[in-house]
């Protein structure tokens, strides 16, 4: 039944208007900012939180670099620079460039395209939390001279416990995954706030180009971290359980860890570029006074770019001893990945040339960036080269390319983009006295640092020495280095007292200072907690209004749901391509819940670190229910039917529709899940094909019974999911249905424990069991989780939460028990296909 | 509002040309593997995995005639047309990235 509720409020002018939304979106004062959820201040918090993690890593940088600026020195002994270096690289590329370039996603795109914030707040919260808290583990070890020591790649066998038996690794993998964790759940929150929660008209050709970026990274965070995250439990297994998984002489394989880091490790270099192309994607038109030249070209550019980034894993282990015919593939296509970062080049270029350019600081940096990252481009084409490659591997050359595009691409677009976006942070301007010679300090610098490591590469300089004797002709280069390295630190210092200056003195601006034509300007700045007052429409009659003027218009409620109701933070959902106004999202407002269940998860992180397996196991549970109780007071427990939502248009609200985020948040979390399944049978067959000491000398004999009592139980539990949902759709009681599908889930699960209870060979004993037993694990360990979806379902039932109109909660378990069928089959199929794979392995020349 | 909205389905094809090369990267890769580990002869080896190449262009060559066809007239829509033209050009740079990345690969020495 559709209530109506309060009218909107007409003609509330502007001020009261914000007073009305402030009340509502605001986060509370002193200590509930701990239960902040809106993404301004979750992106700003992120922002100088990575900055801090950049600042401890550019000190660990600068210590590596005093260090080796001459021979035999004896600042560090070989141990503590073995940390600092892991830990320098570590921190840059985890805690801060990816959470850098999700910070400006998260603070922008909700802004940027006409929203008021991002589908699940709590989840930007939680992800916060993670990311700061998993950070602070790795710091906290440096500290503790416990720190990680392999290497940021953390290559087995150094990384296993027989060559690194302390905790170090463990630092490692745990904290890097936690952190992981937060990247992943940003990562699918940013797509479906990009596909779902545009301004009302913004179809998919009218989006501004930088939400095509983040949009395309965010899709490849969701594939690119399964694989390192499934091979750093691996690992973290072998340390602690012995199940040897990398370990030759039980039939793991070293280079299988390899493959994996590097599956996420490439497309990692364009996570963290493609961002920053879309920064300058952005401010280059605004500086050349025109449009960006061919818009389409690049959005084809990005989604190859995305693509060929994947496919090019192996071109970081050229050297392994791949057979030339694939290192062909891998080396074209690592060449053929230049032509689209070239097109975005060129449209860059072509968009001044046709423009009328106008010099600020912004644009110095944008200079930088095209001076660095060419450079870097032409050397990352040399080292797609397998003979060059195999010259220079390993050494400083290696280190100097990969700063070169790494560094380069992300530190001198972020800088652009600070003192772009710093007058919409601070409501200021730079002051330009520091802000020159800041760029020209860290411009030279960089250069004078990461150039000389090309020479001293070529020279034969292998990277992690740390220390050589001074007869190879590296001294001065190496000096020249370090020298160069302090140069840039001075230059990165006076850009940060030059945004601390800036926020007591920098010169107030007003709105839109750049003339700029994306949304984020058309509201006050800095801006207010709910970003817009009412929503814009974009289409042909705001096509081309400038931001100021459309900010006025939107402070007076003349868009969509420029009026307040029941305290309720509201937004819009849209149609994915058209961007028309579909379902009303009504957000969650502060909660300290994402905190908590952040504080229980780094518990169970740490009481696995300090090997207490069993209490980190409860604590995975409790987070588990933290999860289940947060979506306890989600939605609506009542049908409210079409509200009005401004300018003549109602629509339901999001707990009412089929396409509500939820349902595509579950799509993004199982594409996830669904690359991590496919690099764990991806592992399978590659130690199969690949490892040495296979066959073990047990076969494995799987009970077929038991295997086929587990997938006939998933199966009659998907179909009693679909029952309970045709139930509750037609105004039946979906209990009976829940019963049988947790009755049969229940029965998996017993089936699943017994197969991996009788796996062989043992799993601590040969590769082959270890293998198997964590395929029947993913399957038991997703019954487990469809078993929390139905619980969720029968307390939301009881609770009002689920009607006729209101079958999310059903949708989504039928999902996922769907999803866990068909892994299982493919996982349990896999497991009775292993006698007949060791068989095949005798056919062998 | 037209009236007229393009389905989100439509979005799948935005990765379908990119999808298909990295099938083809991922069969390619596992049976030279495979091929090499089991001693398959030179011969049989360079042909299989020519034809693999050779499904796979021609699937996406297919979609690319598929689309062109089927979308002669995109609608009255902005996005329609958008959309066409991104996933024609997405289709096409497929198609010759599969070309100069497996292509040349397939002349040089099989298991060395």
């Amino acid at each position: 039944m559709s209530v109506p509720v309060e009218p909107p409020s007409q003609g509330a002018n502007a001020l009261r208007l914000h007073r009305q939304l402030a009340a509502i979106w605001a986060t509370g004062p002193g200590v509930q900012r701990l239960a902040a959820v809106n993404h301004t201040v979750l992106g700003m918090r992120m922002m100088i939180t990575s900055f801090l993690f950049f600042a401890i890593a550019g000190v660990l940088g600068m210590l590596t670099r005093v260090q080796l600026a001459t021979p035999h020195a004896g600042f560090m002994d070989a141990e503590t620079y073995n940390q600092v270096f892991t830990m320098h690289g570590s921190m840059m590329l985890f805690l801060f460039a990816i959470p850098m370039v999700e910070s400006f996603a998260v603070y922008l795109t909700p802004k940027i395209l006409g929203t008021r914030d991002f589908a699940f707040p709590r989840l930007t919260a939680y992800g916060y939390w993670c990311y700061l808290f998993g950070g602070t583990i790795l710091t906290v070890s440096l500290i503790l001279r416990a720190a990680p020591d392999g290497g940021w790649f953390m290559y087995t066998p150094l990384s296993s416990n027989v060559y690194t038996p302390g905790i170090n690794a463990d630092v490692w993998l745990l904290g890097i995954t936690f952190v992981e964790i937060s990247a992943l759940s940003l990562a699918m929150e940013i797509v479906v706030s990009i596909l779902k929660m545009r301004a009302p008209g913004m179809s998919l050709d009218r989006m501004p180009i930088f939400a095509w970026y983040i949009l395309v990274t965010a899709m490849m965070m969701i594939v690119a971290f399964p694989p390192l995250i499934l091979g750093s439990i691996l690992l973290e297994v072998e340390r602690a359980f012995g199940l040897p998984f990398f370990d030759p002489r039980r039939g793991g394989d070293p280079l299988l860890w390899q493959h994996l880091f590097w599956l996420f490790g490439h497309p990692d270099v364009y996570i963290i570029f493609l961002p920053m192309a879309g920064v300058l994607s952005t401010i280059i038109p605004v500086f050349a006074r025109r449009p960006l030249v061919g818009y389409r070209a690049i959005v084809v550019a990005i989604i190859a770019l995305a693509f060929l980034s994947f496919g090019i894993w192996v071109h970081h282990m050229f050297t392994v001893g791949i057979p030339h015919l694939a290192l062909a593939f891998f080396s074209a296509g690592s060449a053929v990945v230049a032509v689209p970062t070239a097109i975005q080049f060129f449209a860059w270029l072509a968009t001044l040339s046709h423009g009328r350019p106008r010099w600020d600081v912004p644009m110095l940096y944008v200079f930088g960036f095209f001076f660095v990252f060419t450079a870097g481009g032409l050397t990352g084409v040399m080292l797609a080269m397998v003979p060059f490659d195999w010259q220079a591997h390993d050494t400083y050359f290696v280190v100097a390319h990969m700063h070169y595009v790494v560094a380069g691409a992300l530190a001198f677009p972020m800088l652009a983009a600070f003192y772009y976006w710093l007058p919409l942070l601070t409501g200021r301007t730079a002051v330009y006295k520091l802000s020159q010679p800041a760029f020209w300090l860290v411009f030279i610098g960089f250069n004078m640092t990461f150039f000389m490591m090309h020479l001293t590469g070529l020279l034969g300089m292998p990277r992690r020495i740390f220390t050589y004797r001074g007869d190879e002709g590296w001294n001065w280069l190496n000096l020249l280095s370090s020298v160069g390295g302090f140069v840039m630190t001075i230059g990165f210092a006076l850009v940060a007292i030059d945004i601390v200056v800036q926020l007591r003195y920098g010169r107030r601006v007003r709105r839109n200072p750049w003339d700029s034509t994306t949304l984020e300007w058309a509201m006050p700045i800095p801006p207010a907690p709910y970003a817009f007052a009412s929503l814009p429409r974009i289409g042909d009659e705001t096509e081309g209004v400038a931001p100021g003027k459309l900010a006025a218009r939107l402070a007076r409620g003349d868009g969509y749901l420029g009026f307040t109701r029941n305290g309720w933070q509201e937004t819009l959902g849209v149609h994915m391509t058209s961007g028309e106004p579909e379902q009303l999202i009504v957000l969650p407002r502060s909660t300290y819940l994402p905190l908590v269940t952040a504080l229980v998860t780094c518990a169970a992180v740490l009481a696995m670190l300090f090997k207490f397996y069993l209490v980190s196991l409860a604590l995975a549970f409790v987070t588990f229910g933290l999860f289940i109780y947060a979506g306890q007071s989600a939605g609506h427990a009542r049908d409210y039917g079409p509200l009005p939502v401004g300018r003549g248009v109602s629509v339901p609200p999001h707990t009412e529709v089929a396409g509500a985020p939820a349902w595509l948040a579950l799509i993004c979390t199982l594409v996830a899940n669904g690359t991590l399944f496919t690099s764990l049978v991806f592992g399978t067959f590659y130690l199969w094909i690949a490892a040495p000491n296979w066959p073990a000398a047990v076969t494995p004999e799987p009970s077929r019974l038991l295997a086929l009592v587990t997938v006939v139980a998933l199966a009659v539990a998907a179909a009693a999911a679909r029952g309970s949902l045709r139930a509750a759709a037609a105004d039946r009681h979906p209990h009976r249905w829940i019963g049988v599908a947790v009755l049969t889930l229940v029965i998996a699960i017993a089936a699943d424990v017994t197969l991996i209870a009788g796996v062989t060979p043992h799993p601590r004993e040969h590769a082959l069991g270890a293998t198997a037993a964590a395929l029947l694990t993913y399957v038991g360990i997703h019954a487990g989780i469809g078993l929390l979806f139905l619980i969720s379902n029968v307390l939301r039932i009881g609770a009002g939460f689920i009607s006729p109109r209101r079958l999310t909660d059903l949708r989504l378990t039928r999902l996922w028990v769907d999803y866990t069928l068909a892994t299982g089959i493919i996982a349990l199929g896999l497991v009775l296909a292993l006698p007949a794979l060791v068989a095949m392995l005798g056919a062998r020349p | 509002m037209n009236g007229r909205t393009l389905s989100p389905r439509r979005l799948w094809w935005l990765a379908v040309g990119f999808t298909i090369w990295c099938v083809a990267l991922v069969i390619l890769y596992a049976l030279h593997a495979i091929g090499c580990a089991f001693g398959w002869s030179t011969g049989p080896l360079r042909m299989s995995l020519a034809l693999v190449l050779l499904v796979h262009l021609v699937a996406i060559g297919w979609l690319w005639r598929y689309r062109a066809a089927a979308n002669r007239d995109p609608g009255p829509e902005r996005i329609s047309t958008f959309m066409h033209t991104v996933v024609i050009w997405t289709l096409i740079a497929a198609l010759v990235a599969t070309v100069i990345t497996f292509g040349p690969a397939l002349l040089l020495t099989t298991c060395i």
